[in-house]
């Protein structure tokens, strides 16, 4: 392990390192645009110039290897000149249109210009002109002015996707980055080059204008969309309503898990998210009609002791809400798993199974049950839906059916569909995105999603609305919060045993079987 | 011909390599020649003959100027307009071509005969003006020869002067229509690959070199035999020798006479190359222009083959060699050893990041050898007159001669064969006979358009590598252009910065942006707009490129910029402040 200094610190650094990721492991931060971890090195930028004593000429710091004794200056006069140098030239044909660049505020050319330029600028030809706002794909404008051929986006659909839709054409000043005439950039990961673009040539098509990024709020959390659990940020505006017509979410970003998803989302993943703000289910309804809370739990906790419960619970919830199940409902027949067909799924990113807490149901021994069919032949006659629409996985003339049957037909979900409208009960469930909890990816890891802003209107989350039950109906369990209830289950279920919410902390946990 | 009927012929050129995207040109030219342009459809064809993606054969079409997207007419006529063409005429020549035809650069006469391009240095510049006609180099293009191109009469085959004296390179020059097999087994060919292969190790071979003290004439001056030693000798992966013939470098014209009339002692250069560094498998690039001299170097191929000096167990040595000739495209960079080991590969001419070095990880990441074809062309000598004699020739750390290229404002261009260590006057005086219609010297720039420009006053200087670095400047390729009093050197550096700009490959951010950002300030000037704080920019612009890249491509451009604005700037002033031109003998500004 090779010792060397950079900025007059001493860093151990691994064998085969470069300096770049010697001096980010010591928290010195060195400007790049073409160096990505994720990507090949191809050392065009040229902005992560630094001095390495003994060098007659500044070093890319991406490129270099470490070296036992090596000397690093990142902010001698030498580098900060050659930083500058290099600024001003991927500035000079820029258009510098920040104003209507929905990269402003988190662009590098910008950030990097005001931490190392600040230079008057020289340049006073006719610049460059070439294309701007190209669709090239459903999610991503393509802006070829602004690109400083970086090739981050190259090497992405090169080296991760494999699809090569990306080409830099022509060369010199000229050179410009664009797709072969008539073909698109739509392959299942196509927007996070948009991620990777350090400056304004890569944007969102669906984020487009929406949003000023300084007003945006960031949480971490999960992606509900498949069995995979890669880790996203949530992207929202609570108090702006004249954004984006209200909508808080305004977009998702993939957060770094080298164990998940590395820097990478799908594009299924990334956008799946319009149901949060939008076909909300927001009151209690009772045989469609408005109702309240108090009302719908008094009067369910008082008829379900009479009657024969079966409970459809779902991967869509959290382990903390599937466990408080097992609990409330102990005397139910209970299953987890329902008719879906498998998604679409590759050898990637993104798996089959579109729930994003499937393993966590079986460890809690959710077992598979056909409790429709339970229902159909008047086995039981309370049946409690969490989430699923019916209609949809077993037709309309099922829900009818089971609608006209059952004595009590709950429903608690995020979305009106037509099961609320049939159930007896409609209950307005909170979205993953509105409550703590955990979810067990396909591989067995534990991650926790977080509540990036409280549940819409009158809905609540599962947990809290089975823990007032079990309250009502006598079995009361002591737990105010999630945080507590996994504590409840870490103690008593093996495969979580001796976890809690520190220990799986923001990259999650991997258990194994 | 459809794209079905070339798959046979695709199919063989894959086979040639070790990986299939390296036929990407190869099958591109195979397009453009049977087909006469490259359509989205060939280029599609292509990428599922490559297994690569359409963006990136994309990427090769716009890259290399030489490929077309678009039908062109039935002949191509490519006038060169670069420095050492200009400094003869070129921009007239262009003119009269223009009117004559009633077609601007980049159109087609309406009758489809005639395609008119403006091209950058052809390395012809013993012929300037001159232009390439199909496959044919044209010219001096003055007076007569430019009447006959006009109305499209037969042009002769141009008599340039060249060397043909010898003692180490030239002495087969003097066979016009090249010296072949018989002719240069005659010739004592062959002897030094022979006892290369039969009675040497690749250590004493390596020793040999090095005590010639034979640099690297490409350019670079890089010691031969040290290069070689960097190959490591055990190694799992093939070992490869690419033989540089991509010349290009504006003022330059030597490798192209070797390739047309001495193309054995190249071959068996790079046998002794192949033995010294144990590869069996050696890569000639031939810069794409260079049809008549790539036809000729692989008619000495074949013969090579015939003859049993190619192949398998060459001569009963045990030892193999086969070769492969690899077309370039268009594009100057790719002489740069890294950029065409990457153009090679079936990459669009990028130089590539260091470490690691060829030598270790080069073609297809195995060790690999680049060597130019002067720098080869000499290894027969030193091998059969030893190398004391060759080290003899020329300086205490350069040994042998060198072809100079001398272009521009002499009494007589032409290729010259002459001691390492001359000095330039006795090339411009002596060889070149002088500065034409008895005019007097201005400037000089030694070793190519990248090289730092020397004054009149200046040309007491030995041309080998040391010499001309201490004088601040290079000895580069050896290109000679030769600048008299009338030349504006505003019109100079304008046709550098243009070079430069033309052939960045757009790589590195300063170089991409540099480039351009100098020439538009240069034309600038040029068309009287100059600006006070402009020569400062330029300067500074140029300083901001140095030493901040992949390769040296930018010093190279910024080096034009810093000698030619330092050492005139009274005249650059001139223009600036008067947006007249001081060499212009009206006193007006140097062009409209």
């Amino acid at each position: 392990m090779p010792a060397l200094t950079i900025d007059g610190r001493r860093i151990d650094a691994p064998d085969g390192s470069t300096v770049i990721q010697a001096a980010e492991q010591a928290g010195i931060f060195i400007a790049r645009y073409c160096y990505h971890p994720g990507l090949s090195i191809a050392g065009n930028c040229r902005i992560c110039l630094v001095e390495v004593e003994k060098n007659p000429k500044l070093q890319i710091a991406c490129n270099t290897p470490v070296m036992e004794g090596m000397v690093v200056h990142t902010n001698s006069g030498k580098a900060e000149d050659g930083r500058r140098a290099v600024l001003e030239f991927l500035l000079a044909n820029h258009p510098l249109d920040c104003p209507v660049c929905d990269q402003s505020g988190e662009c590098d050319l910008q950030n990097f210009y005001m931490n190392f330029g600040l230079y008057d600028p020289r340049f006073e030809e006719q610049k460059v002109k070439k294309k701007k706002a190209v669709a090239i794909g459903p999610h991503v404008m393509l802006d070829q002015e602004r690109c400083i051929l970086c090739s981050r986006c190259v090497r992405f659909t090169d080296e991760i996707t494999k699809t090569g839709e990306f080409g830099i054409f022509n060369r010199g000043d000229k050179a410009e980055l664009g797709l072969f005439p008539g073909q698109t950039l739509d392959n299942a990961y196509s927007a996070n080059v948009i991620d990777i673009c350090p400056v304004g040539a890569l944007t969102e098509m669906d984020f487009r204008f929406k949003a000023r990024v300084w007003y945006l709020s960031s949480a971490p959390s999960v992606c509900n969309g498949c069995a995979q659990g890669c880790n996203i940020d949530v992207h929202f505006v609570l108090n702006r309503p004249h954004l984006n017509d209200g909508a808080r979410i305004m977009r998702l970003k993939p957060r770094y898990n080298p164990d998940v998803n590395q820097w990478w989302m799908c594009d299924e993943g990334r956008f799946g998210f319009g149901w949060i703000d939008r076909g909300r289910l927001t009151k209690v309804l009772h045989h469609g009609v408005q109702s309240a809370w108090d009302e719908a739990m008094a009067a369910i906790a008082s008829s379900l002791p009479q009657l024969r419960l079966g409970v459809i619970a779902s991967a869509q919830l959290t382990v903390e809400e599937l466990f408080l199940i097992r609990e409330v409902f102990h005397d139910a027949q209970i299953t987890a798993s329902v008719p879906e067909a498998p998604g679409s799924s590759d050898d990637f990113l993104i798996q089959a199974d579109k729930n994003p807490n499937t393993l966590g149901a079986a460890w809690l021994g959710f077992a598979q049950r056909d409790i429709v069919h339970d229902a159909l032949q008047g086995r039981i006659d309370a049946l409690w839906v969490f989430g699923h629409d019916l209609a949809k996985l077993f037709g309309e003339e099922t829900l009818q059916e089971l609608s006209s049957k059952l004595r009590l037909f709950v429903y608690s979900g995020t979305n009106e569909n037509p099961t609320s409208s049939s159930a007896t009960w409609a209950l307005p469930a909170a979205a993953y995105l509105e409550k703590e909890g955990t979810f067990v990816n396909c591989h067995g890891r534990i991650q926790r999603v977080r509540q990036a802003f409280p549940p819409l209107l009158d809905s609540r989350e599962d947990w809290r609305l089975l823990l007032d039950l079990a309250r009502q109906i006598n079995r009361p369990r002591h737990y105010r919060n999630p945080q507590e209830i996994f504590l409840g289950l870490a103690a008593t279920e093996v495969r979580f045993k001796n976890l809690n919410y520190e220990a799986i902390g923001t990259q999650g946990f991997p258990l194994h079987d | 011909m459809t794209l079905e009927e070339l798959e046979p012929k695709a199919r063989e050129m894959i086979g040639r390599y070790e990986q299939p995207r390296a036929a990407a040109l190869p099958l591109l030219w195979l397009v453009q020649d049977n087909l006469g342009h490259i359509s989205s459809e060939a280029e599609f064809w292509i990428g599922k003959q490559l297994a690569m993606s359409v963006a990136h054969v994309r990427e090769l079409v716009s890259f290399y100027t030489m490929f077309r997207m678009k039908p062109a007419g039935r002949r191509e006529l490519r006038v060169c307009t670069s420095l050492p063409c200009q400094l003869r005429g070129a921009r007239d020549v262009l003119a009269r071509i223009e009117t004559h035809f009633k077609i601007r650069p980049g159109e087609t006469t309406p009758d489809g005969e005639l395609t008119l391009s403006e091209v950058e240095c052809l390395c012809a510049c013993e012929l300037a003006p001159m232009a390439q006609l199909d496959e044919h180099f044209i010219g001096p293009l003055d007076g007569d020869t430019l009447g006959l191109l006009l109305r499209g009469s037969r042009i002769p085959d141009p008599q340039p002067f060249l060397s043909t004296g010898g003692p180490v390179i030239s002495s087969r020059f003097r066979y016009p229509d090249g010296a072949w097999f018989e002719t240069y087994l005659a010739d004592g060919g062959y002897q030094s690959a022979g006892k290369a292969l039969l009675h040497m190790t690749p250590d004493q071979i390596i020793e040999q070199v090095s005590a010639a003290n034979l640099r690297g004439l490409g350019g670079a001056g890089f010691p031969a035999g040290r290069k070689w030693s960097f190959v490591p000798k055990s190694s799992p992966k093939p070992r490869y020798l690419v033989v540089n013939a991509d010349e290009g470098e504006p003022g330059t014209f030597k490798d192209r006479y070797i390739l047309e009339r001495d193309p054995h002692a190249l071959l068996e250069g790079m046998l002794i190359a192949a033995r010294a560094i144990g590869s069996h498998k050696a890569y000639v690039y031939i810069r794409g222009e260079y049809i008549r001299p790539a036809r000729r170097f692989a008619r000495a191929v074949e013969e090579a083959y015939a003859n049993g000096w190619l192949g398998k167990n060459i001569q009963g040595s045990s030892f193999d060699l086969d070769v492969v000739i690899h077309r370039g495209a268009g594009a100057y960079i790719c002489g740069e050893e890294t950029a065409l080991l990457t153009s090679l590969e079936g990459g669009k001419g990028f130089p590539r990041l260091k470490p690691p070095f060829p030598a270790i990880s080069g073609l297809f990441q195995s060790p690999t050898i680049v060597n130019n074809v002067e720098t080869l062309a000499c290894l027969p000598f030193i091998l059969r007159h030893g190398p004391e004699r060759f080290a003899a020739l020329g300086t205490l750390r350069q040994g042998g001669t060198r072809l100079f290229s001398v272009g521009g404002h002499v009494s007589r261009p032409g290729l010259y064969e002459a001691p390492a260590g001359v000095s330039l006057r006795e090339l411009i005086y002596n060889h070149a006979q002088g500065i034409r219609n008895g005019q007097r010297l201005k400037a000089v720039i030694p070793g190519g358009i990248s090289a730092k420009v020397l004054t009149a006053e200046e040309i007491d200087v030995a041309m080998d590598f040391d010499s001309l670095t201490a004088a601040g400047t290079m000895a580069g390729s050896a290109g000679v252009i030769v600048m008299d009093e009338s030349t504006c050197m505003l019109e100079a550096l304008l046709a550098a910065s243009r070079f430069f700009a033309h052939e960045s490959c757009g790589q590195c951010s300063p170089c991409r942006e540099g480039t351009g950002w100098i020439h538009r300030i240069v034309r600038r000037i040029w068309a009287g707009k100059g600006k006070p704080q402009d020569l400062d920019h330029l300067l500074a612009i140029a300083g901001d490129m140095e030493g901040k890249t992949i390769c040296v491509f930018a010093d190279a451009a910024a080096w034009p910029v810093q000698s030619y604005i330092t050492k005139f700037r009274s005249e650059f002033e001139e223009h600036v402040h008067t947006g007249r031109c001081p060499a212009s003998r009206e006193a007006v500004a140097c062009r409209p």
